[in-house]
């Protein structure tokens, strides 16, 4: 492999590494604050693609489309938490698995109802759509550089926000002590809906710009939501340090296992997984 | 008797004479009388699950892999075209899934609750991929079983895998012989240590009991019955497919045995047959039905906490 391949699988694994991070991190935000486990997270990024595709074919504008798809997935994820969510923080893990189970095939009923099973695609917006040249022949997309900047945008924005601002100390103070942060006067229900709306955004954003990259395809959510637990796995359950270093490793180990080892590419993230909870069961970052 | 309380006989009576005369019913008709066997079959693996689950405390989200290997199994070991014996291969199974569990077990017991469902939806998402992208076990597309097995013993053979109403009494019995074991399992000392660690795993290990390997035994034996189930599904048509490893059986697995009531044992039977009827019925009723499914899942958590076998308890049993 020539420096110059090199050099392309790794901004190809770092890029894809910070798209699951994207998602990855709603994950364990919700799980962390409110210990719920919401594998529909992942029909979330399902969403957000159809719905960036669906709002494209109406107004063929990228950034209209993406915000308006931002605002809907906001609304989507207050309503869940409202109604459906918000009644799980007594039960156990196994009651929110199979809450979220449903919702799964909720969401997947839907996109077949609304938008068919056939696979879709979305333009990239033209002001990306030039390559960069990395070398003499080598050329990488615009887009996808694009997203890597946007996706460390939201990293940076989300460390912002949990360590400078108001809402992030409650977000902090949630996390290690629920009944306190109650007794001082926090009405916790109130940031349990902001955070799930958060969460259910980040998600729904990252579907957003996936969505010219990827083609939109049924089952696209349940295969990014495994490559999230393994994230978060490896990272540790609820810290957002943890998510973004688990992400980065997976994105790049996947990338470049595809590229030397095709024929076991699809499993060697998952002995990574493996090996690292044989090394540290709580994953890297546990608190 | 091994039955413990007055709903599970009561069940036991109604269910098993009905299962026994449903052939009967259904006027000869193969394609019930195969759809049912499916349904018993699915029975075994969500009776595993709910032993693991219920009774055991161990949460796991990756048991399909068992299912699917217990087909895969069969295909991997067994000669393409030679008849070989149901029994030997039963065993062979059944001790290869348990070895694959205790190695497995290692790793997820070593973690638990919200980390466990984890890393088994993750292990069998591994062994899911492993198929699904292999060109020498066929890939997406699965395997064909060209030729069943023969069921003598000592060259005495009872009945034919290729008869359907055959296969379908043999799974019956398979189901029944599962009932009993957990039954005896649970009531022996070794069962009692698993319901004193699932209450409450300090105090047992303050007891002087070694609660790893308790948890690694009960989840080696768990396995083993999710891969017969899975073996008893390959032969039943003939072919092996990623798809009985996908993480969406063992979720669907997780709701049948919720459903029925988690860790009452029979009620993963309750909870299989309640599950499928309504699937079947509505996937008549509407394209989507998926959409109602889902709703009904959802209603299902909400609503109706202990299953239908708690449902039935709190109807039948007298109060104390």
């Amino acid at each position: 492999m020539d420096l110059a391949i090199f050099l392309v699988q790794l901004l190809n694994g770092l890029q894809y590494g910070l798209l699951l991070f994207l998602i990855a991190s709603g994950l364990t935000l919700v799980f962390g604050v409110m210990g719920i486990l919401n594998l529909a997270h992942g029909s979330m990024y399902m969403v957000g693609a159809y719905l960036a595709w669906y709002f494209f074919q109406g107004t063929e504008s990228f950034l209209f489309s993406a915000v308006i798809s931002a605002v809907i997935a906001l609304m989507l994820g207050v309503l869940i938490e409202r109604t459906l969510i918000c009644r799980m923080y007594k039960r156990n893990h196994l009651d929110q698995v199979l809450l979220t189970i449903g919702m799964i095939f909720v969401f997947n009923a839907l996109q077949s109802l609304l938008w068919g099973n056939d696979p879709l695609g979305v333009d990239v917006p033209d002001a990306l759509s030039g390559s960069l040249h990395l070398t003499g022949v080598v050329e990488y997309p615009v887009y996808r550089i694009f997203v890597a900047l946007f996706c460390v945008a939201i990293a940076a924005a989300l460390y912002f926000v949990i360590n400078r601002t108001r809402l992030g100390m409650l977000i902090r103070a949630g996390e290690s002590n629920r009944e306190m942060v109650e007794c001082l006067g926090v009405d916790i229900s109130r940031l349990y809906t902001i955070v799930f709306g958060a969460g259910v955004m980040l998600a729904t954003i990252a579907g957003v710009v996936a969505a010219p990259m990827a083609s939109i395809v049924p089952g696209m959510g349940e295969h990014v939501l495994i490559s999230c637990f393994v994230v978060v796995v490896i990272g540790g359950m609820g810290s957002i340090k943890g998510a973004l270093v688990g992400a980065l490793l997976v994105g790049v180990v996947d990338t470049f296992a595809s590229v030397v080892v095709p024929d076991v590419a699809s499993m060697i993230v998952y002995i990574l997984m493996a090996v690292i909870l044989l090394i540290k069961p709580q994953g890297l970052f546990s608190n | 008797m091994f039955l413990t309380n007055k709903t599970e006989a009561w069940f036991f009576w109604v269910f098993f004479p009905l299962a026994l005369l449903a052939p009967l019913f259904l006027e000869q008709n193969e394609f019930y009388v195969s759809k049912i066997t499916t349904v018993v079959i699915l029975a075994i693996f969500v009776m595993s699950l709910d032993y693991l689950i219920g009774r055991c405390g161990m949460v796991t989200l990756g048991h399909s892999m068992f299912y699917g290997l217990g087909g895969y199994l069969f295909v991997m070991l067994a000669p393409e075209y030679e008849t070989v014996n149901f029994w030997v291969y039963t065993f062979y199974i059944c001790v290869i899934a348990a070895a694959i569990a205790l190695i497995v077990g290692v790793v997820v017991l070593r973690t638990s609750g919200i980390y466990m469902i984890m890393i088994t939806l993750a292990i069998a998402q591994m062994c899911f991929y492993f198929f699904s992208d292999s060109i020498h076990w066929g890939g997406n597309d699965g395997l064909f079983i060209y030729i069943k097995p023969e069921t003598s013993i000592f060259g005495l053979s009872f009945f034919d895998l290729d008869n359907v109403t055959h296969f379908y009494y043999f799974c019956l019995l398979s189901l029944f012989n599962c009932l009993v074991f957990f039954r005896m399992v649970l009531r022996s000392r070794f069962g009692r240590v698993m319901d004193a660690i699932r209450e409450n795993p300090q105090r047992t290990t303050a007891l002087g009991y070694n609660i790893f390997l308790f948890r690694l035994a009960s989840y080696a034996m768990a396995s083993a019955l999710g891969a017969y189930a899975g073996y008893l599904f390959a032969l039943q048509y003939g072919y092996v497919n990623p798809s009985m490893l996908s993480w969406q059986l063992s979720g669907t697995a997780l709701v049948m045995s919720i459903l029925g009531g988690m860790g009452t044992i029979y009620g993963a039977i309750m909870g299989t047959l309640v599950y499928e009827g309504l699937h079947y019925s509505l996937e008549h009723l509407t394209e989507h039905w998926l959409l109602l499914m889902g709703i009904f899942i959802i209603a299902l958590v909400m609503l109706f906490k202990s299953g239908i076998a708690g449902f039935l308890e709190s109807l039948l049993e007298k109060r104390s």
